[in-house]
């Protein structure tokens, strides 16, 4: 597992794409030792290794298929409704390309 | 008794013989939503409450006329509906959630949406951006309702409505419940559809609502209940007629009492009214047994939530991002004007559970974290359903005792207090049906019991919680309706 710090947890808050202040930084890397010290601690459960991975409470079976046809659409109008910044009928960002 | 002190029964009944209408309802609910001094409200919709009420015709459904209140994380059409977090500021859902749209065509009129903690992600009610919600049982402000339904929560016990919406992912429906005097319940996982409900973590998320009657919780999860094609998870079970179940006879039902979570609390008020309880429920017939579950495992259980719940969110949530709804900032770039938005609409909370969901999912770390707290939830809720087979219900404390005080803390990580107060959870990683109701008061505050049960065995639930809230006397409790209760 990576080591966790101040320039991990910095990184992963960029790549998160929010900033956070500093004393949130150091909350956050004492919340970590804990966590990390009680998974450490779940890992030495016995048996652990005997159970597959729970995705869900229970197995989820779809048995229909339905047609292959749109049943509810949404009107462009609708759609750009809650974008703040739109153009044209377009959600309109910064350039991306060039 | 003011009629909104009622049960949803007694109402409907009081409807049909003329001695209320549906508007006289509505204005008392109304009134008593403006009077609320616990931050109950992201908002009052008395406007849209009239046009309902206008629009009821001939509507003969379950719910006609009652007035209601839904969490801030329902999807309710063309109404803003933020979750409590300045990220979705402005949003306004397109179309209902499924929920709002059958207690709409059951005739209920929703009258105000409740505040939360952020994004659901809390159980202190600590987080949301319109700032703490109050207890309304202590009128000094210093002790919390719980959360994440903390709006919904508070305004039940001032009885502004007779029911209302909220989500449960650890034990965000019934904490508050216990915290606050009411009744509080979580169906099984897919019991109802979660369409139009602001996802926080699919696998444990469920849709849940408190009462303040356990006839009424049984009526609603009639009207509630069922498959939706909108939903795939929710499940085709027909729906059962839930208040059939309540006749008291719990002659030869079997309640499991958790020794090992009963060990780890230290308010002696509440086991004392649990061994009363116990002792009343033996006299009407019942059998009490005394388990323990493995204290390694119980301990695991915050952890092993934090991880999955936090994991899930970050991946649900990423779309979070100010550019397709929300406030939307400038930037040179698209990334610039993404990091703006959730830097200024994210409180500190969520930053912190995104880092560790984020954390917990990369490639290196995911066998040591996000698969190993999925393997322990397997492990637990194996441990679960042996003991399950011993009985009919777990009986088991709601909380571990009274609302604590705000400056008890937040929702910081810790290494205090694993079993109590995270127990509930267990409901939550086996999806299964749990309730919880007002057991007892201690100096003026509610304390809670909890009972859950194997999947859809909601019927038994609703019977033997009944049996419960008869033996307790603690029916329709809130702020303007206290009773001291028989244990």
């Amino acid at each position: 597992m990576k080591k966790v710090d101040l320039p991990l947890l910095r990184d992963a808050s960029a790549r998160l794409l929010f900033l956070m202040k500093e004393e949130e930084y150091l909350t956050l890397l004492e919340e970590f030792k804990i966590l990390v010290k009680q998974m450490e601690k779940i890992g030495k459960i016995e048996g652990l290794e005997d159970y597959e991975p729970m995705t869900f409470p229970f197995d989820v079976a779809i048995d229909e298929l339905r047609e292959d046809e749109p049943a509810e659409v949404l009107a462009r109008e609708e759609a750009l409704e809650n974008a703040g910044s739109t153009y044209m009928g377009q959600i309109k960002i910064a350039k991306v390309v060039g | 008794m003011d009629i909104l002190d009622l049960s949803i029964r007694e109402m409907r009944q009081a409807l049909e013989e003329g001695r209320t209408t549906p508007k006289e309802l509505l204005e008392k609910a109304l009134e008593r939503a403006k009077k609320d001094d616990c931050n109950a409200f992201e908002s009052i919709l008395e406007k849209e409450a009239y046009e309902a009420l206008e629009g009821l015709g001939k509507n003969s459904g379950p719910l006609y006329g009652i007035p209601y209140l839904t969490k801030d994380n329902f999807s309710v059409k063309g109404i803003e509906t933020v979750a409590s977090s300045n990220i979705l500021k402005g949003y306004r859902p397109l179309y209902d959630a499924t929920v709002t749209r059958k207690l709409k065509e059951a005739g209920a009129i929703l009258i105000g949406q409740t505040t939360m903690d952020e994004l659901a992600m809390g159980g202190t009610g600590m987080s949301g951006h319109l700032g703490y919600t109050y207890n309304p049982y202590d009128p000094s402000h210093k002790r919390m309702v719980g959360g994440s339904s903390s709006g919904s929560a508070a305004a039940m016990a001032e009885a502004v409505v007779p029911f209302a919406t909220g989500s449960d992912t650890g034990d965000s429906v019934r904490r508050p419940a216990s915290l606050a005097g009411l009744v509080g319940v979580k169906p099984t996982w897919g019991r109802i559809s979660r369409y139009g409900l602001f996802p926080f973590a699919p696998s444990l998320d469920h849709v849940g609502y408190f009462t303040r009657y356990v006839e009424d919780a049984a009526l609603l999860l009639g009207v509630l209940a069922g498959h939706d094609p909108h939903d795939m998870t929710s499940s085709h079970r027909p729906i059962e007629d839930y208040a059939a179940y309540l006749d008291g006879n719990i002659k030869g039902k079997t309640f499991v009492r958790i020794l090992d979570i009963e060990e780890s609390l230290s308010d002696k008020r509440l086991l004392e009214a649990l061994d009363r309880l116990s002792e009343e429920l033996i006299k009407r017939g019942a059998v009490i047994k005394k388990e323990r579950f493995g204290k390694d495992l119980l301990e695991s259980l915050y952890a092993t939530y934090i991880v999955i719940s936090c994991a899930e969110a970050t991946s649900n949530d990423a779309n979070l991002d100010g550019i397709k709804f929300g406030p939307y900032y400038e930037g040179k770039t698209y990334d610039e004007a993404m990091r703006k938005a959730r830097t200024a609409g994210f409180g500190e909370l969520i930053k912190r559970r995104f880092v560790i969901g984020s954390f917990a999912l990369m490639k290196e770390n995911q066998d040591v974290l996000f698969l190993r707290a999925q393997r322990n939830r397997a492990k637990v809720v194996a441990r679960l359903n042996e003991l399950l087979a011993l009985g009919d219900a777990l009986l088991i404390p709601a909380a571990s005792g009274v609302a604590p005080e705000f400056e008890a803390g937040g929702d910081k990580l810790s290494d205090e207090y694993l079993i109590a107060d995270n127990h509930l959870v267990l409901g939550n990683f086996g999806g299964l049906p749990s309730i919880s109701l007002p057991l007892a008061f201690e100096n003026g505050l509610p304390l809670g019991v909890s009972l859950t049960l194997a999947p859809f065995k909601e019927g038994e639930m609703f019977r033997l919680a009944s049996v419960i809230e008869d033996i307790t006397g603690l029916r329709g409790l809130s702020v303007l309706n206290r009773k001291e209760g028989n244990l």
